[in-house]
């Protein structure tokens, strides 16, 4: 489709020494982190821990203030086209546009992408994710599940080789959970997408997840795959304490 | 790319009902605009020939057809106002939404996240915000057109045809200012409704407040019949003179008048002194709004106003 080559053995994100202030109030404080192509990597930490941020400087929307950051080899400041052309974004509380429907939504956004028959793309990615049903109802008449479906479509339809989800479970019901969690694995089994969640949900990383990073005020704390991680805390009867014994270390 | 962010903008405006709502309001007023020039063409015109009937039963040569010195165009002068009004508004409407939509649904982070340059966005919104104008001036001059049809009982001349579409060519400049406005509060202020107000409170300022220290003290001067009312040698006289070049609702409504001939010229130079401060405004504006477009915030939240 339209996402262009990575560089030559790339990791598929990659972040040296990465480091953002707001008005001199300090985000992110140097972190480092790869993460290879095929992975699913569960970005935890609380709120304001700096989890959105990041994705931010990732998605090349916001300006690290120091350090560097890239996506299949290419800078996100001074690549930021190639860094788009590779990447999927889910924010959180996305809106779309609720006049348009959701065809005509994925049809705009695909157009931006590049591609190049973008309305079927549109409906295959909509068949994909089984919403292809509402694709001609306006998204303001839509409920918070149907419009994550189609957040979700825009963000993969021009298959990107990584796809950035922040908080993707935010107001959904246990079974818009579930349907995620289905949608996040066939994206990286079928479709081969590194994916990077930043999430609070620590059963839905357990079980989607290959990697986690745990983000406590602005620092990464901890880095492992998750068998790793199960088998370092084996006294732990659930991620979540494990999760809190972390966090407990670190302060 | 740029014309893929214009078609969406179009596409957008033409599902909102304020926009909409507006258009509709416009569009009447142009064709009121014309039913007014042709009922009082036609009152006029039973007058005169009435007065003519009786002038010959006595005897007496009738005066000549006030029509024949009235310059066809200038039954169309009640479409300066109109645009003052409701053209400004609409324009503020669309500048408003081409902005504010993508910031209160949080897609411009959908859209930064592509391989879109700020640039590109910005061209394209201003693009989709001029075509659109564009569109609803092109609906009016063909009613007016049918207009002037209808009031002169004849097509207009090459002439007319010529001077009414530099008439709408100046009102597209003068719509522009106002969408710029609109524009530059959304990416200035981030709260959608408060956004619209201060576009609003300019409006209201340029088409009211500033008039009043320009002619709006100066008529009350030249209409009274008691000689020199008011002293307009004083110094607080000469300094609101100088607002006049600054007064862009009055630059427009001249200029509207030397196109339209429904006022004689006020001086020989009507056109460049009124063009030149409009279009000066108009890039001042838009380095304006590339200056906003670069400092903007493109990892912003959707808004839940």
């Amino acid at each position: 489709m339209v996402a262009s080559g990575s560089r030559q053995a790339a990791p598929a994100i990659e972040l040296r020494g990465l480091s953002h202030s707001y008005n001199s109030h300090p985000v992110l404080r140097d972190i480092n982190l790869v993460i290879d192509h095929g992975e699913i990597f569960g970005f935890l930490g609380h709120n304001g821990a700096g989890k959105t941020t990041t994705i931010s400087i990732l998605t090349s929307l916001l300006r690290p203030t120091s350090g560097e950051a890239r996506v299949c080899g290419f800078d996100v400041v001074s690549e930021r086209l190639d860094v788009t052309r590779n990447i999927g974004y889910l924010p959180d509380s996305v809106r779309l546009y609720d006049h348009l429907t959701g065809a005509e939504n994925l049809e705009f956004f695909g157009k931006l992408s590049g591609i190049p028959k973008p309305l079927e793309a549109a409906r295959e990615t909509l068949r994909l994710l089984d919403c292809e049903s509402y694709a001609n109802q306006r998204v303001g008449s839509y409920s918070t599940g149907m419009r994550q479906r189609v957040a979700i479509a825009q963000a993969v339809m021009h298959r990107p080789k990584v796809l950035f989800l922040d908080e993707p479970t935010t107001g959904l019901d246990p079974s818009g959970v579930r349907q995620l969690r289905d949608i996040v694995k066939l994206m990286n089994e079928q479709l081969g997408m590194t994916i990077f969640m930043n999430t609070h949900l620590l059963s839905e990383v357990a079980r989607v997840c290959t990697t986690i990073g745990v983000l406590n005020q602005g620092e990464l704390i901890y880095k492992d795959t998750i068998e790793n991680t199960t088998m370092r805390f084996r006294d732990e009867a659930s991620l979540e304490e494990i999760y809190l014994r972390m966090e407990d270390r670190s302060a | 790319m740029i014309t893929l962010i214009a078609a969406h903008q179009l596409r957008m405006l033409r599902r909102e009902r304020l926009f909409l709502a507006i258009l509709i309001a416009l569009l009447l007023m142009t064709a009121l605009a014309g039913f007014i020039g042709w009922s009082s063409h036609n009152t006029i015109v039973k007058v005169y020939e009435e007065s003519s009937a009786m002038l010959a039963s006595e005897g007496k040569p009738a005066p000549p057809d006030p029509f024949a010195l009235k310059p066809p165009l200038s039954f169309l002068s009640n479409m300066t106002i109109y645009i003052m009004l409701i053209g400004a508004l609409l324009a503020i409407i669309v500048g408003h939404l081409a902005i504010a939509s993508d910031r209160a649904s949080g897609s411009t982070r959908l859209i930064f996240a592509r391989p879109v340059r700020r640039s590109t966005w910005f061209i394209g919104k201003l693009a989709g915000v001029g075509s659109a104008l564009a569109i609803v001036l092109a609906a009016s001059y063909v009613l007016s057109i049918i207009s002037l049809v209808i009031v002169n009982d004849s097509l207009p001349t090459a002439e007319e045809f010529g001077r009414l579409a530099l008439f709408y060519l100046v009102s597209l400049s003068y719509m522009l200012l106002f969408a710029l406005v609109g524009v530059a509060a959304a990416l200035i202020v981030h709260g959608r409704s408060l956004a619209l107000l201060v576009a609003l409170g300019i409006w209201m300022i340029v088409t009211f407040m500033v008039p009043q220290f320009t002619s709006g003290l100066r008529p009350t001067a030249s209409l009274n019949p008691v000689v020199n009312p008011v002293d307009t040698s004083q110094r607080f006289f000469d300094v609101t003179s100088h607002f006049h070049s600054v007064s862009i609702s009055e630059l427009y409504r001249d200029l509207s008048a030397a196109i339209l001939q429904s006022a004689p010229a006020q001086s020989d130079s009507v056109g460049s002194s009124e063009i030149v401060p409009i279009s000066a405004i108009l890039i001042v504006l838009v380095l304006l709004m590339a200056v906003l477009v670069n400092r903007l915030d493109l990892s912003e939240q959707a808004s839940h106003e």
